[in-house]
């Protein structure tokens, strides 16, 4: 795992050379990225969905393999078989999602796992360091009790008692709140100080001007600029995170645009953490149009997806669709009033894995008199009379109508899941990140369906994280950050790097 | 489409058949370790199991009788697995099917067949009503079902008891309740075996959860919150209430078995000391559910297996003079082997979907 190889200057404490990653599903992740974090620096990644932040810092702390280039460490050659090797090079990982043991106090989640010789004096050792960096944690409380902020101070406190020169934080600011974030900038410069470095994963470009030295953009798997921090400008970094290639030039289609179907006043939800995820969205919806809701993922479009179509409490506010409340009606309601839902999520939401094609053809219309036979038993003869037509009508390539969907590839459970949802006959279809994972021809097909229900005078909400997509499909953009829309433009009025900032939270 | 069902049950039955085959081999090996004919014990129990049905009844309606409270638990614990969840309650319910016709006989005093309608609502009255504890606690409070159902086994099994005791102990014979009367019983179908009609209505009732499952909305929706919760609500299902009725539906099959056991076989028709008759029918049920891929057709051959392991036993102990600890270790060996590829698949699926989400990455 080690053979000795000189590289670049002596403060380079790691350096990635052409690193590509393609997972095992065939997504190619990273193209040959190249990056390098000196000593006592604070690296800023940035870059929207799918840029690669991730992928790249996984295979830098051990967690993913990559499937080639190299990494250098010290000068030496490394290769990680787990993230325990990474650690013990000094390089450890704060994961977004936090991997914590609810039940276990904070003492015992920051030593689980050291030997019993390490475990002499821990307290101590731990309560120094705290001192020394101002993370202040409760050793004694159970880690369930504590808020998100709290908690993530402990798995850097967990990281720093390992020893860490590195330290990576994946969207640490995600379910912060203002102070904390604060408080969260404030250790990483005391990091500095010591003489560690920080890799600090973003989409926010004022947080990441604000706090690092050096910043690398990362756009769909590839390096788009290294920029020191002197040279950085919210523009620049808008600009170098989008491309200039993002806004394509697609005729949409004209539809009359008529009445005001969907009104959403003032929407406040909340997310699983218990924290503010939609904090007072407003927004309307014509007839005949496509309102694209972007923003990098996280932001609340997964909370205001779900608020809209009954599958979370909405806590205040109201949705009005077609002059009617609708907001904290149950799904089987909204279904009956013309809603139809395409799920972000079809493997576990949109679809019964283990369900056949003919059953997963009526999930959620599966109390529909249509398919109701002699005494009121399910007829097969119409499900299966419909999955065909679905799947001929849609072009969904299944082994057998009998066949669990499972069998079917992401292309064709989409398929799927989209020609159920459009033969509802929806007067609102709601499509959340339609098209992810999806090759050309599927995605081409999924938005030319939704076009289609646009020229026919339905409402269409699309929420994507996928910019090519909210700007070919969509009359209107609204960008959503941090629970709020940045803005709500019309689709002409957009420029790359203008839509690059409201990405980053920068409203004009 | 007709010949991919009929390979998927050959491939299933070929499944059941190398694991028993692997269950049968491992018992013989144990037997032959401790010096026994392991050859002239399985001849002596597929003997007992079986017989010469033209010329003796007994040894196959023997089977058949052991097996049809087999295939109402095995049938209860088939649907709660569907809906998704662990209900060790049946054995509760069989319980309490039974004390309803005790009660029934010991309050009515008559000897008509109205008890036996009356005595059945009563059992299957008290069966719903331990469910719909265990329900409520479940869907309201968060409570988990195996927590509450053993509980509840245990505050059946002691008000059984002491019904048994203080209630209606019959004069004659204190260790046993008084016994349903006999125009309250289920008609024999051979006269001289134990095999009645309750048989028939095992039957019955494995074609209807069938149709229910299968055929009806309500099934539809049972088994979309069984595998996939999430996906159930999206579909806009009212997934708490589904999972009430599940409880409740295991409860009225479990319950059946009590009513059935307690007025279909000779020679007692009561419960007995320590519910000795009654005992273990209902985790019977889960390894009956197991090797029937939890499936309520499949549940019929599965009981049936199990009832004719449950006879030709005996004849080993007789005929091959193997020791009884000894019967029962090889016994759980075959039932062990037969509940695995059920089992196997159960935790696949449960494995599979950990490991599904832990792939997905987000960058």
């Amino acid at each position: 795992m080690e053979d000795t190889e000189a590289t670049g200057p002596d403060e380079c404490l790691v350096s990635m050379k052409s690193v590509v990653k393609i997972y095992p599903d065939g997504t190619i992740a990273l193209r040959g990225v190249d990056f390098t974090l000196r000593r006592g620096e604070i690296h800023g990644l940035l870059g929207e969905n799918g840029a690669g932040k991730t992928t790249l810092m996984k295979i830098l702390a051990g967690v993913l393999k990559p499937t080639s280039g190299t990494i250098y460490v010290g000068g030496r050659k490394v290769g990680f078989s787990a993230a325990a090797d990474a650690l013990k090079l000094g390089i450890g990982m704060v994961h977004q999602n936090l991997s914590l043991i609810p039940s276990f106090t904070v003492y015992e989640n920051i030593v689980l796992g050291l030997s019993r010789r390490q475990l002499l004096n821990a307290k101590e050792g731990i309560n120094k360091l705290m001192s020394l960096t101002g993370l202040k944690v409760p050793l004694d409380e159970r880690v369930e009790g504590l808020p998100f902020g709290v908690r993530q101070k402990v798995e850097v406190l967990k990281m720093l008692f390992r020893n860490v020169d590195v330290l990576i934080l994946d969207e640490p600011t995600t379910n912060l709140t203002l102070t904390e974030t604060r408080e969260l900038f404030n250790v990483i410069n005391g990091l500095r100080r010591m003489g560690k470095s920080v890799v600090f994963i973003t989409h926010k470009l004022r947080e990441v001007l604000e706090v690092a030295d050096r910043i690398t953009v990362l756009r769909r798997g590839r390096v788009a600029g290294e920029v020191p921090r002197v040279e950085a400008s919210l523009n620049l970094l808008a600009q170098l995170m989008v491309g200039k290639d993002a806004i394509p030039a697609v005729s949409r289609g004209v539809s009359t645009v008529g009445e005001e179907l969907l009104i959403v006043r003032d929407l406040w939800i909340l997310s699983d953490l218990g924290t503010w995820a939609v904090k007072g969205v407003s927004l309307t919806v014509r007839s005949g149009e496509i309102l694209g809701i972007a923003g990098v993922e996280g932001n609340g479009q997964k909370e205001l997806v779900e608020g809209l179509t009954g599958l979370r409490r909405v806590e205040k506010g109201e949705v009005i669709f077609r002059g009617q409340r609708i907001d904290n009606l149950p799904p089987s309601e909204l279904y009956k009033l013309g809603v139809a839902h395409i799920p972000e999520d079809r493997v576990q939401v949109g679809l019964i894995q283990d369900f056949t094609v003919n059953e997963n053809s009526i999930l959620g219309i599966q109390r529909s008199m249509f398919f109701r036979g002699f005494l009121n038993t399910l007829a097969w003869d119409k499900v299966v009379e419909h999955a065909s037509d679905l799947i001929t009508k849609f072009n969904v390539i299944v082994p057998s109508l009998f066949s669990p969907v499972k069998y079917l590839s992401g292309g064709n459970q989409q398929r799927l899941v989209v020609a159920r949802e459009i033969s509802k006959e929806p007067q609102l279809i709601i499509a959340a990140q339609p098209t992810r994972g999806l090759d050309i021809s599927a995605t081409e097909h999924i938005r030319g369906l939704l076009l289609d229900l646009k020229k026919r005078g339905k409402v269409v909400l699309l929420v994507s994280s996928d910019l090519e997509e909210i700007l070919q499909l969509s009359d209107r953009v609204a960008v959503m950050y941090e629970g709020r829309f940045v803005g709500v433009k019309d689709v002409g009025e957009l420029t790359e790097d203008k839509l690059g900032l409201m990405l980053g939270g920068v409203s004009d | 489409m007709r010949g991919k069902v009929i390979r998927d049950v050959l491939v299933k039955t070929g499944n059941v058949v190398t694991a028993m085959t692997a269950g049968l081999i491992i018992g013989g090996l144990i037997m032959q370790a401790y010096g026994y004919d392991a050859l002239h014990a399985y001849y002596s129990l597929l003997r007992h199991a079986l017989g010469n049905p033209l010329t003796d009844a007994y040894p196959l309606t023997s089977t058949l009788s052991l097996a049809t409270p087999l295939i109402f638990t095995g049938l209860a614990f088939a649907v709660s697995v569907r809906s998704g969840l662990f209900n060790i309650g049946v054995e509760n319910a069989v319980y309490l099917g039974a004390l309803g016709m005790v009660l029934a006989s010991g309050l009515l005093r008559a000897d008509t067949p109205l008890v036996l309608i009356i005595g059945s609502l009563m059992g299957l009255g008290l069966s719903v009503l331990f469910a719909f504890v265990a329900a409520s606690l479940k869907v309201f409070r968060g409570v988990h079902e195996v927590i509450t159902t053993i509980m509840l086994n245990w505050i059946a099994y002691w008000l059984v008891d002491y019904v048994r005791v203080n209630v209606f102990p019959d004069p004659r014979d204190p260790s046993k309740t008084i016994a349903v009367p006999p125009s309250a019983r289920i008609p024999l179908l051979i006269r001289g075996t134990e095999l009645s009609a309750s048989f028939v209505i095992a039957i019955l009732a494995s074609l209807t959860t069938y149709f229910i499952l299968w055929y009806t909305v309500f099934g539809y929706e049972l088994r979309a919150t069984g595998i996939n919760l999430m996906a159930a609500r999206y579909a806009g299902m009212k997934t708490s209430r589904l999972t009430i009725y599940s409880f409740l539906f295991s409860a009225v099959l479990g319950g059946l078995a009590g009513v059935c056991e307690i007025t279909g076989r000779p020679p007692h028709y009561s419960i007995t000391t320590g519910i000795s008759n009654l005992m273990g029918l209902g985790f019977d049920g889960i390894a009956v559910s197991l090797i029937g891929l939890n499936h309520p057709i499949a549940v019929i051959p599965a009981s049936i297996l199990i009832g004719a392991l449950n006879t030709g036993v005996r004849g080993m102990q007789i005929e091959a003079r193997v020791p009884f600890e000894l019967v029962r270790l090889v016994q759980g060996v075959i039932v062990v082997s037969l509940a695995l590829p059920g089992l196997l698949s159960t935790l696949q699926k449960y494995l599979g979907i950990r490991r599904g989400r832990r792939e997905v990455v987000v960058s």
